[in-house]
């Protein structure tokens, strides 16, 4: 299984590296979307800055959606989907090398948005390892949900704007989770952080979990 | 503050009235388009074989009746 | 799936339902009159205790609506108790659900405009509520969409299951969230100790009598979905036997 899902997951970010989507796209919608919540909070630091942790996550949420939809876009061409169910690869197998090529490109994105974040609204950065801590559990949470929703909704029609709507209700928690861990680990706290970082290690393992299982007859489906 | 109250509960059995009588009515309606059709494929082919450009094959039994 | 005319519904069944929703029907009548006019104001609240039988009945139906869902879901996962009915019946329990989540949310709201001063406050069971509303509006997009009715029904079920174990670590985190900003957390639970004598029997009838609405409700709305499943299927039977005549024909 393991075997297979660093098989997709290579193949992915090879395909990533060589077309270049996620950086010429997905990393300028994030940014886009930095600059707007600048413009709309005003441009007064004492507002932006405490708001930093939420708005960073509210970035990442929605550039996880499209970096899902780019995922499965990748698929839908020549029929690589019929490909990938026929290729004989455990299905929990490819279901973890998506999610983890997705995961991979999200982190990358993250390190590019915390300098944003920095930049922009003024955030003072410290309590780096709880900062890490809650990417990786937050992103790897978000990752397995996406990959997951990904695969029912590209099968279908309405692909676009069902992922959304599926995706984002699920992942409040993990939104709040990590804003309030990115939160004390701004505000020089960094200790009050450790219950969120629970709740978000527990988020990524649960979800990582079912989505290894249902992934299979998910891919059927399509 | 009563008005509150008042309009709780109007909304509560309101809506909740409203959402039975609709699915009462859409039950019936659709059992109704359900007895009414042919259930048998007799009915409406002979229709259309009527209205086809064979009008005199349009007697012939047609296929077997799925089941 | 055999069309022979199953005889709509056996006597039976449609005789209790009748009876459950008499029942029913009664139940809400009593607790509207017990609420509205038997019980006393409360001294604290006043006269906006009275919104406190149906309002905790919404979301205790609300939530209960969503457990069925997921319940349904699992049998219908689950390859020995795979059925059509488990689909059909999860399907309606959400149906059922998301209209008193719905309410849960406007009953919440209009008691806390002359409560708290606001529209809106981010109370963790009011904002769970409102997460719930959102994952049941997913859900039901989901299920609408066109497909093989096996495909269609799991890939429903496990979108159940998904938010449906989503909810706990959501009430979870809203609640602690809101914790830490020290902010009045009305708990209905604890309110729950100051109501006594009539009101509490008020309350709970409201519990009971909603609970059977619920039931009657998505009775009904399983009955409808079989019946459109019918007529589809019906439907598409006339249809190629159409076709086959033409063949036939032509």
């Amino acid at each position: 299984m393991l075997r297979d899902a660093m098989l997709v997951a290579g193949k992915d970010l090879r395909i990533e590296i060589r077309s270049r989507v996620g950086l010429n796209q997905v990393g300028p919608f994030a940014v886009a979307v930095l600059l707007l919540f600048g413009l709309a909070l005003g441009p007064d630091r004492q507002v932006l800055a405490p708001a930093s942790a939420g708005l960073f996550w509210v970035a990442v949420l929605l550039s996880t959606i499209l970096a899902v939809q780019r995922s499965y876009a990748i698929e839908s061409a020549d029929a690589a989907r019929d490909g990938l169910r026929l290729s004989g690869l455990d299905p929990a197998g490819i279901f973890l090398g998506k999610a983890g090529a997705i995961a991979v490109q999200l982190l990358v994105l993250e390190a590019a948005l915390t300098i944003g974040v920095a930049l922009l609204y003024g955030a003072h950065l410290s309590g780096a390892l709880v900062l890490v801590a809650a990417c990786a559990a937050g992103t790897l949470g978000l990752t397995a949900i996406g990959t997951l929703y990904g695969v029912v909704a590209s099968g279908l029609q309405t692909r676009e704007t069902l992922l959304p709507l599926l995706f984002l209700p699920v992942v409040a928690p993990v939104l709040l989770a990590a804003t309030k861990a990115w939160d004390a680990a701004l505000a020089g706290t960094p200790g009050r952080a450790g219950g969120w970082l629970d709740v978000l290690v527990v988020f990524a393992v649960l979800y990582t979990a079912i989505g290894t299982i249902a992934f299979g007859p998910l891919l059927e489906d399509g | 503050m009563n008005g509150y109250v008042e309009a709780g509960y109007v909304v509560i059995l309101g809506t909740l009235g409203t959402y039975a009588v609709t699915l009462v009515a859409r039950e019936r309606a659709t059992r109704r388009r359900i007895d009414g059709a042919p259930t048998t494929a007799q009915g409406p082919s002979r229709e259309a074989a009527d209205t086809s450009a064979l009008p005199q094959l349009g007697a012939e039994e047609p296929g077997p009746r799925l089941s | 799936m055999s069309t022979a005319s199953h005889p709509a519904r056996t006597d039976r069944a449609t005789l209790a339902l009748r009876g459950l929703g008499a029942v029913a029907l009664a139940g809400v009548a009593a607790t509207v009159w017990l609420g509205l006019f038997v019980t006393p104001p409360d001294e604290f609240m006043g006269n906006l205790v009275r919104l406190l039988y149906v309002h905790p009945p919404m979301a205790w139906v609300a939530f209960l609506a969503y457990g069925m869902a997921g319940l349904a879901s699992v049998f219908y996962l689950w390859p020995r108790t795979r059925a059509e009915r488990f689909d059909r019946l999860a399907g309606a329990s959400a149906e059922v659900g998301v209209v008193f989540t719905g309410l849960t949310l406007v009953s919440g709201s209009i008691w806390g405009r002359p409560t708290w001063g606001a529209w809106w406050v981010w109370d963790p069971l009011l904002t769970t509520t409102a997460l719930l509303f959102v994952l049941y509006l997913g859900y039901l997009a989901l299920r609408r969409v066109p497909g093989d009715f096996h495909a269609r029904a799991r890939r429903s079920a496990i979108a159940a299951l998904v938010a449906f174990v989503d909810v706990p670590i959501v009430y979870f985190s809203v609640d602690w969230w809101r914790s830490l900003h020290q902010a009045p957390t009305i708990n209905l639970i604890t309110h729950k100790t100051y109501v006594h004598g009539s009101m509490a029997w008020t309350l709970l009838l409201g519990f009971v009598s909603f609970t059977l609405v619920y039931i009657w409700l998505v009775a009904h709305r399983y009955r409808l979905a079989k019946l459109q499943d019918r007529e589809e299927t019906e439907g598409l039977e006339v249809a190629l036997a159409e076709r086959r005549a033409e063949a036939v024909a032509g």
